[in-house]
């Protein structure tokens, strides 16, 4: 058994190390680490300087505008791939709302941002108990294990 | 608590050794270059907040946290396409009754990463957030992913997820680790397949999820996306969502799309009492057809419109619609917005029913920002004897210095949990960079 781990193991540091080594002799740029212009204030539009495909992302720049389209479903092409995200957003971006054990809400953080889509406005410990029966599955993302104490009070 | 003793030193000693074996691996690849040189980025938010809260008896508690948020970011380290990046926060209590402690914290992430300037080569050591096909969540370990010339590419990942238990005696994940093959032909298509398996303290806890994911351009401006995952040890499938979306140029973006979730599949390695049962019932699946418009009609006004059907299984919660309508206008050089929004879900059962109302706006002349913000949510059935919330948020801020600026919030609230509620808030945000570039 132990044989077999390790043999895995070694064959998926080969393969990886040989795909590695296919991927530094693409001719494909990379997504820069970091956007290397000042960014305008509002709402991100990479048509403004961009034209058609990003070459690090592999998708047309138009799908990233920051419409509430994209937000509403920035996860899907997440789940794809964070390069082109963090050339724009530091980590500490994505980990303001996917956080660990997180004791201040988002939309309390960024009060000076009205016009950012920040999850619970309002008391939403009250609003909670009417979305949280109707659609856990939306607050399982960030609260299925990544919950605070203050959940515990009622949630025993 | 013997588990939960060795699973912290485990997870101790694992974060210990990913930072070891970063620093060696990483250090060496320094010296070649100018290890002077790097771009580097340090942003620190303070928020000092001040509320008070009546507790059961009548008595009333004051809290006073002062929260600290660091991150740090330095890349081109030494001229080489290494980056390190850091991001944590810590609270210390300045009001006697604040309790637990008067202390908390964080570290969010700590990790270097190693991107080639070629082929989307990618490597990460110690703790980060990553999303990759079925995983998502935060992990102590490495990850690495690499997409070679004809488009092919895999993605491994190993460690320990970092999860905070809300239950007793059960602790998080104990490891993690899965991959993820794709296919991405540029401006196309990129489909994929992925696994993800983490063990548990307890054997009702492991996981084990198998996902695919799809985007696909049909044609110029409409894209088609996917992504499901089947939970293996639920026997289940856990979650599907699929949509098309039009998005022909910079003014005009819609989507529709199916989604749908089990939550017997979605919450089997729920860490919080709220999805599990008898909170929840698990054999309830909820099913969704959405639709979402986002349009600026002329420079700087946008219309934005949204549905959604939330159709259960179970009569209890039965099934519900939610609609909203809003309109933003962007101006000052978009430095500024102001918007209006109205949303409604309307259910089978009158306590699922709710209507929100809400009103922004930003003024920033010169050095000064001033914002308000107006929320009203009223309920068909009360809550707590109460059938409506109002809450108010002001904010004043000045920009002291180029990389300094000061605001505070002040918030009201009369809700069903608070009768009238005044809640402080000072922040301090300073942002240093060495380098011109797009941080948001």
């Amino acid at each position: 058994m132990m044989r077999r781990a390790t043999a895995v193991t070694v064959f998926g540091a080969a393969l990886l190390a040989l795909l590695f080594s296919c991927s530094a002799v693409s001719k494909t740029p990379s997504v820069p680490p970091k956007h290397p212009e000042d960014l305008p204030a509002g709402r991100a539009d990479c048509l403004e300087c961009h034209k058609d495909v990003s070459t690090g992302a592999l998708k047309p720049y138009a799908g990233f505008r920051h419409s509430s389209v994209f937000i509403g479903s920035h996860g899907t092409y997440a789940r794809q791939g964070q390069n082109l995200c963090s050339s724009c957003h530091v980590p500490a971006f994505c980990q303001t709302c996917h956080a660990g054990k997180e004791e201040i809400k988002p939309n309390v953080k960024t009060g000076d941002r009205p016009d950012r889509m920040a999850p619970h406005r309002g008391d939403y410990i009250a609003t909670h108990r009417i979305d949280g029966r109707l659609d856990p599955g939306s607050c399982y993302r960030c609260h299925g294990n990544k919950s605070d104490s203050r959940c515990k009070q009622c949630h025993k | 608590m013997g588990h939960r003793t060795s699973r912290r030193n485990l997870r101790k000693r694992l974060a210990l050794a990913c930072l070891s074996l970063s620093a060696s691996l990483f250090l060496p690849a320094l010296t070649g270059g100018d290890a002077s040189a790097a771009d580097l980025a340090l942003s620190s938010k303070t928020y000092g907040l001040y509320y008070e809260r009546e507790l059961a008896g009548g008595q009333k508690n004051r809290y006073a946290p002062l929260y600290e948020y660091l991150s740090t970011d330095a890349s081109n380290i030494g001229g080489k396409p290494v980056s390190f990046h850091f991001y944590g926060w810590g609270r210390v209590d300045l009001a006697d009754d604040s309790g637990d402690n008067g202390t908390s914290g964080e570290v969010g992430s700590l990790y270097l990463e190693y991107l080639h300037p070629e082929g989307n080569a990618q490597f990460k050591l110690g703790r980060f957030f990553m999303t990759e096909g079925a995983a998502v969540g935060i992990l102590d370990g490495g990850f690495a992913k690499v997409t070679t010339p004809a488009g092919l590419g895999v993605s491994v990942y190993g460690g320990v997820p970092v999860e905070y238990s809300a239950l007793d005696n059960v602790g998080g994940g104990k490891s993690v680790y899965g991959a993820r093959v794709f296919f991405a032909k540029s401006g196309f298509v990129e489909i994929g397949a992925s696994y993800v398996k983490e063990n548990g303290d307890v054997s009702a806890k492991d996981l084990e999820l198998y996902g695919g994911d799809l985007w696909l351009r049909v044609m110029n401006g409409v894209e088609l996306t996917g992504q499901a995952t089947y939970n293996q040890e639920a026997s289940e499938m856990a979650h599907q969502r699929y949509a098309v979306r039009i998005v022909p140029g910079s003014t005009f973006d819609i989507a529709a799309g199916y989604e749908s979730y089990t939550y017997k599949g979605l919450f089997r390695g729920a860490l919080n009492p709220a999805f599990l049962s008898p909170s929840v019932n698990l054999d309830d699946k909820v099913s969704s057809i959405f639709g979402v418009l986002d349009w600026q009609f002329v420079p700087g006004w946008t219309l934005e419109l949204s549905a959604k059907s939330l159709d259960h299984k179970e009569d209890n919660p039965g099934d519900a619609m939610r609609g909203g309508i809003g309109l933003r206008y962007a101006y000052n050089d978009r430095k500024d917005v102001a918007g209006l929004s109205a949303a409604f879900v309307s259910a089978d059962r009158a306590e699922n029913e709710y209507q929100e109302y809400r009103g922004f706006a930003s003024y920033s002349p010169g050095k000064l920002r001033m914002t308000l913000d107006a929320l009203t949510v009223q309920y068909k059935q009360a809550i707590n004897g109460k059938d409506d919330q109002f809450q108010v948020v002001g904010t004043v801020g000045y920009q002291l210095l180029a990389s300094l600026h000061i605001s505070g919030n002040l918030t009201y609230t009369q809700s069903p949990d608070f009768e009238e509620d005044w809640a402080g808030l000072v922040r301090l945000n300073y942002d240093f960079g060495t380098s011109t570039g797009g941080k948001k």
